[in-house]
This record gives structure tokens, sequence and C-alpha cells, in this order.
């Protein structure tokens, strides 16, 4: 899906857990997730601090959107 | 560490009043036995049934399978940590009742599979069809978390098989083989022109109903570690893992792992098989980066030649099998890799998630994506309902005349990544 969205021009900013299955696959800007059962939080912690966390990392990935790359890129 | 397995093969299981084995019989008094199971205060009900080969059964979702075993001599007992205390197991006699194990079902989860079909086309991809299987269909009281239901069933399974064990304690067994490891200088000393050969085990560990417990040890929580293959023998390595049944290693598995059955037979002729390495496969990034550095780094402390790594699952877990495999190559050690594809229901797609050139010897145990039916069986233990919302079944899996239409990643064992199976592909 990554690839193919890009092919049509649009930049794609991955965010995954298993950052070598996403470089093997050729995304193109990866940000590394929390975990496999839970990419975009993190349960074990209060809901407040998992707002924080679910906002740092889509802050983070809408950074990477906006990034000028050459490489595939994983922006830790 | 060398143990003597004593096999006893057990031909047929028939209820009577006494619980026992004469000739190529066990005879189970199944009162007793649920009785023994029903200690656990978690547990409402339990039944007892018989499956045999060629009879039109259907036995799902399949929790986990166990070969019988007990220790006639040696320290310890079978299924240390879990069932009975912790010490070191794999040395000494133990009797194993070959040709029968016991069989768990329970509905734990609503996404939970496993199929054995003791006739049929679906008989062919199990090992399990061609088994005497003692069933044990296990009822939580109301109000039991998963975590716990799960626990329950693992354990009323490895109870009723050191029970069944239990009754061959003082049997003398017939056949008799014998598997020895010996110490890293010794081996050395008896083979010293042999390739050393270590086996790299990597176990799911992603939670529940996909977790394996060592000397029970979540092994999620344990880096990766070695252990003397005979050690498995005896049941050191327990199973609590059978979600997309095909790949996964049940608890039977472990005790018969054909890996480890190779190398002892080519151990000191073709090779040194200096020990095994386990592993886990852990949901962090960070983990799979730690436990792989760790296998590399043991088995280059082994100073072996060559290393045999086997996946156990798919889907992320063949990252984790990558970075083992990159990671001992880069050292300078030869690697092959066991697993299996999920190639979509043609065949056709990208078989794992995740590949690198140094992984150039693979053995693949089969597509998992491949679609089979599942005729209509005259009787079913356990709950055939779960079909349709399985991995591997999906909406009208289920046809009204209790046949099923559906991945081959439903049957129990069809494409083990061990090579306890008969699938492959060139």
């Amino acid at each position: 899906m990554v690839k193919e969205i890009e092919r049509a021009g649009i930049p794609v900013v991955h965010i995954c857990t298993v950052v070598p299955i996403s470089q093997t696959v050729g995304a193109n800007r990866i940000v590394p997730a929390i975990a496999i059962p839970h990419p975009l939080g993190d349960p074990s912690q209060p809901a407040d601090k998992e707002k924080e966390i679910r906002r740092k990392l889509i802050d983070k990935a809408l950074q990477a959107l906006s990034t000028e790359i050459s490489e595939q890129t994983v922006f830790e | 560490m060398k143990l003597e397995l004593g096999k006893i093969p057990i031909h047929d299981v028939k209820f009577d009043s006494e619980s026992r084995i004469e000739g190529n019989t066990l005879y189970l008094n199944q009162e007793e036995l649920i009785s023994h199971l029903m200690v656990d205060e978690n547990i409402k009900s339990i039944t007892i049934d018989v499956a045999r080969p060629g009879d039109k059964t259907r036995i799902m979702p399949v929790k986990d399978v166990i070969e019988p075993r007990v220790k006639v001599s040696g320290k310890g007992q079978v299924f240390p940590g879990t069932l009975s205390k912790v010490e070191t197991v794999g040395q000494g006699r133990t009797n194993v009742l070959k040709g029968m194990a016991v069989v768990t079902t329970g509905k734990i989860v609503g996404f939970q599979e496993g199929i054995i079909d003791m006739s049929g086309p679906g008989a062919d991809y199990t090992p399990f069809s061609k088994l005497v299987n003692l069933v044990v269909v296990c009822e939580p009281v109301e109000g039991i978390d998963q975590h716990t239901h799960e626990k329950t069933v693992r354990i009323a399974g490895l109870r009723a098989a050191a029970y069944l064990g239990n009754l061959a304690k003082d049997i003398e067994a017939e056949e008799i083989e014998t598997y020895e490891t010996y110490t890293v200088k010794e081996s050395m000393e008896k083979f010293p022109d042999l390739p050393r050969v270590a086996y790299v085990l990597m176990l799911q560990t992603q939670g529940l109903l996909h977790d394996t417990y060592v000397y029970g040890v979540d092994m999620k929580h344990s880096l990766p570690t070695i252990i003397y293959p005979t050690e498995l023998m005896d049941g050191a390595i327990i199973s609590g893992n059978c979600v997309s049944a095909c790949d996964k290693n049940t608890t039977y598995h472990h005790l018969n792992n054909p890996v480890v059955e190779d190398l002892f037979k080519k151990h000191g002729k073709e090779l040194n098989f200096v020990a095994v390495v386990i592993t886990n496969e852990n949901v962090y990034l960070d983990d799979k980066e730690r436990s792989s550095d760790w296998t590399s780094k043991l088995v280059e402390f082994l100073d072996v030649d060559g290393v045999i790594i086997s996946q156990e699952g798919f889907g992320n877990p063949d990252t984790d099998l990558i970075m083992n495999c990159k990671k001992i190559e880069a050292k300078g050690i030869k690697t092959v890799i066991i697993t299996d594809e999920y190639a979509g229901r043609d065949g056709a797609s990208q078989s794992l998630a995740d590949a690198d050139e140094s992984a150039n010897a693979v053995v693949t145990a089969g597509n998992a994506n491949m679609v089979i039916e599942l005729p209509p069986m005259d009787k079913v233990i356990g709950y055939q309902e779960v079909a349709d919302v399985i991995a591997g079944g999906f909406a009208g899996s289920l046809k009204p005349d209790g046949s099923i239409t559906a991945e081959l990643q439903v049957i129990v064992g069809a494409t083990n990544e061990l090579g306890f199976n008969k699938l492959s592909a060139r």
C-alpha cells in the first residue's frame, strides 16, 4: 500500500513496529511504532500518558512527511 | 548428558474399571482421571473421549497435543517447572507411550483454531490423525479471565499426560534408544575432525495463546540460552501456543523435535551436535534485536561451523528468523533456516515478510494459504462453530452440512517448521 500510494505521487510515512520489514518492503519514510499488538499506544500506561505517546508519534510522522529525503530514512 | 527413551507402543485406549497398560492397550478408568484433573478449582467440568485413526471424527479447536511420558530413573519428573518441581531433566531413563497422545480442546478466545480430522483429506495434513487420541474437553468455571483459562487447559493436558505416563513407570520397554550430548571439551576430544553444529530453536512468545514455557519460565521474559537436547525429551519446553495451528509447535512436537532426532542420528558420525540454543519471538523490535544478537553470540562462543534455525509461526517472526540468520552468517557460520510460506492462495506472492541475501539455504514446510475442503464428519469433539472466525477461516467457512472450506493453516501441524509434517516445496 505504501508503495502504490507513493507511485501515485503522494508521499507516505510508514509507522511500523518491525522496521526491518518496512525496509525490506521498500517504504521511504519509516517511523518506528511501539509494539506489534499495540503499534500506536501502550495499554500499560495511564490514559493521559498514552495520549501523550500517541501525540508524539503522530507529530513525528507529520514531521517526517514534511522532511526532504534522498534515501530510505528511519525517523528514530 | 545421557537419556534413554524406552518406547512402549500403544495401539488402543479402552475405558475400564482400572487404569493400566496390558500389552499394547491402555485401559483407563475415566472417572479416576477426571477426578485427578478436577483438583484445579478453575475447572467446571471435564469430559473424556477417544478418537482413533480412521474414525469420522473432527477435533477442534485443539489447544495442545501431548505425548504421555514418565521418568523411570534420573533426576526430576516430566514437565518440570510447569507440572512438577523445577529440577533439571534430560538424563536417566524415560518411558514413552508411543502411538497415542492427549489432545486438549477448550474454547478460550474467539479467534482460536486447530483442527485434527481423524479421516478424510484433512487427516493427511496432520501427523496426529495417525495416533490414538485421548481427548480432554475442559470447561472452566464462569467468570474466569482468558489467561487463567489458557493456563487451566494447558496444565490439565499436562496432568492427564503425566497420569497416563505414570501407568508405564514399571513397564520394561522392548525398544530403548539412547541419546547423549557431551560437554564442549569432551566432544572436541572425541570428534576432533567433525563439523560442529548447533540448533537454534525459535520459540513463539507473543502473548495469550502465543506463548512457550521453559521450566515454567515464560520465554518472552528470558534471554536466549543453551539447553541440552535431551531436556526437551522430558518436557522442559511446554506449548501455550495454538493460534494459526499449522505452524505452531505443540508440546508433542517439542518432545519429538525432528531436527534434534536427525542431528542425533548424525552425531559422532557426520557431525558433532554441540547444543540447542533456544530463543524467543517477542513483539518489541528491541527484543528482536537483543535476542538475535544473543543467539549469534552464543553460537560464536560455542565455536560452531554450522547452525540450523527453525522458526515458529509467521509474519513478524520472519524478522526474528532473518535477524538470527544474518547475524550468525555475519560471524562466518553457515546457516540453514526452516520456515513455511504464506504465499497467497495461488502461491504466487512473496512467501516471507522479511528477507536477506544471507538466507541462501532455506527449507520450507509448505504454503499455509492453500485452500482445502474438509468434508463433514460424523462426530465433532469440541466446538465446530468457531470455524468462521479462526485464522485461515472466513465467513461461510463452515457449511450447514458440517463441511469446512478454509486455508491449510487451520490444520494442526500441517506446515510445522520443525519439519514434523509431509509438505514441502522445491
